[in-house]
């Protein structure tokens, strides 16, 4: 299952000591049900911000955004949500993490350990279950982290830069696991990056934001067939689409 | 692993155990032999050899005395916990406390608290609970104080996560607040335990008739630096107990915290 997401003319201002500052919109932005679309922009460019907003984490300053239909005016529940930093707990191991997710929703958690193991074994951490995160390395942490936000089958998942903190192989294999884990579930993904390799190797779409205040100045449709194959990503179809997004940042000075 | 801490086998062990053991011998056989060779009077600096003889000839009442300084200690202590950490966490979670309270106990902290020690004792008399209630005053505050932060201190991404999932606070608190919470609850309570023992010992030595504190007093005011030194190791020791059931909850209760972990070899 997955749902649409809306957002119309949203907007945030944070007050700080030398006045308000415009730290995103107004933004328009409509995703279709079951699509992984990627933000992309420069560092402080309010796409962080937006998640946040849109998880109904962080106040709107102005603007409505809807999710299934339905307006955001308090933390989603209906979600997963997986940040840049780990958030896994040290108390518990592996499979405890993940289950945290399900305890923490009061639901019951023998219901949801064999699928917590077929998920973990989907990532690689099947020997690793009763390992704890400070066992692992960074890219396992993230893995358990993703299956965190997967285990309760939620239809909308939201990513603030996940692999933002690991190193250039590391992320190579996670993008990998992310576009499988994305095509067995083909859930609403909104994926936060600066990354423009990571967002065009993994999305439906990519919305390119400008530096703040944050504003979508455009929308590439990435149309490659899955999976996207090293072989694919080497291909000039895919190089051209990069070079596209470059060329945007390019014109902004951000690179 | 690395290859090093696998093939230490059962040199660690020595390093660890033995190295401690035989500098603790190599000191007192030092102190022995320089007191022996200066003739050093027994009303000054006492031999170790002297001081464990007054310890097994004055054991009888040494050991009654620990009992009753050892019961005020725990009993304290205990009593500092049990008031400390639900006061941490109501200021951490009151606005009106922490505006209030808050201030107020930091001042309170910066104040020598055992100066409350005589005040107590005119006011309450030489029996147990005036005992109690100076090791109350000096155990608390840094129970509080660190409990106040450890309530605090839960990292933004973290408090998102509990918020995403619909929790309500009350499992918010036991699944993830109060665990997180742990390793700083145990600095404050550290630091408490060491407090714990001196607060005794002072309250006892500034009006009590029975006690460790009442005795070393009694020992130097008669100039015995023998038994003085026996209570002192004696106290060393009641000291080591109280900071050793610490730690031992602190095994059984965060065994998964950084500072449990075995040591980084090299660092």
């Amino acid at each position: 299952m997955s749902v649409p997401v809306d957002i119309r003319a949203v907007r945030k201002v944070y007050p700080s000591k030398a006045g308000p500052v415009d730290a995103l919109g107004p933004v328009d932005l409509d995703i279709a049900s079951g699509r992984f679309v990627s933000l992309v922009g420069p560092s402080g460019c309010g796409k962080s911000t937006l998640l946040l907003m849109l998880a109904g984490l962080l106040d709107i300053t102005g603007g409505e955004i809807d999710v299934a239909g339905r307006r955001v005016d308090g933390p989603l529940t209906d979600v997963g949500i997986v940040f840049q930093g780990n958030v896994l707990v040290d108390w518990r191991d592996v499979l405890g993490n993940v289950l945290l997710q399900i305890e923490m929703r009061g639901l019951r958690r023998r219901d949801y350990e064999e699928r917590a193991r077929v998920l973990l074994g989907s990532v690689g951490l099947q020997d690793f279950l009763h390992h704890h995160p400070y066992e692992l390395s960074g890219g396992m942490q993230q893995r358990t982290a993703f299956c965190r936000a997967l285990i309760h089958d939620p239809p909308l998942i939201l990513m603030d830069e996940p692999l933002g903190a690991l190193d250039a192989m590391t992320r190579e294999q996670l993008r990998g696991d992310l576009e499988r884990l994305w095509m067995t579930t083909r859930k609403t993904v909104i994926f936060v990056t600066h990354s423009i390799d990571e967002a065009v190797q993994l999305s439906d779409e990519v919305v390119v934001i400008s530096p703040r205040p944050g504003k979508i100045v455009r929308r590439v449709a990435i149309g490659l067939p899955r999976p996207r194959t090293l072989e694919l990503r080497q291909g000039a179809e895919f190089q051209r689409l990069v070079g596209e997004i470059k060329q945007i940042f390019l014109g902004y000075g951000v690179i | 692993m690395s290859d090093m801490a696998m093939e230490g086998g059962s040199r660690p062990w020595v390093a660890e155990t033995l190295t401690p053991i035989l500098f603790g011998v190599g000191c007192f056989a030092l102190w022995e032999g320089v007191v022996q060779l200066f003739h050093v009077p027994l009303y000054i600096l006492p031999p170790p050899s002297a001081i464990f003889t007054q310890f097994v000839l004055k054991l009888p009442r040494i050991w009654e005395y620990t009992l009753v300084t050892g019961q005020e200690t725990l009993v304290g202590f205990a009593a500092s916990i049990l008031l400390g950490v639900p006061m941490g966490l109501l200021v951490a979670f009151s606005p009106l406390l922490r505006r209030t309270f808050y201030p107020l106990a930091v001042t309170l902290e910066m104040v020598p608290k055992i100066v409350f020690a005589p005040v107590f004792i005119s006011w309450w008399g030489l029996g147990f609970l005036p005992k109690i209630y100076v090791v109350v005053l000096v155990c608390f505050f840094p129970i509080m104080l660190n409990g106040i932060l450890a309530f605090t201190s839960l990292s933004t991404e973290l408090g998102r996560f509990c918020l995403s999932t619909g929790a309500g606070p009350l499992r918010t608190f036991f699944k993830v607040r109060l665990p997180a919470a742990l390793p700083q609850l145990f600095v404050g309570i550290k630091g408490a335990a060491v407090n714990a023992t001196v607060g005794a010992t002072v309250a006892e030595w500034i009006g009590s008739d029975a006690g460790l504190g009442f005795y070393i007093q009694q020992a130097v005011g008669e100039y015995r630096m023998d038994i003085a030194f026996a209570i002192i190791f004696m106290l060393a020791a009641l000291g080591l107990f109280v900071f050793w059931i610490v730690i031992l909850a602190e095994r059984l209760l965060i065994p998964w915290h950084v500072s449990q972990r075995a040591p980084v070899q090299g660092a």
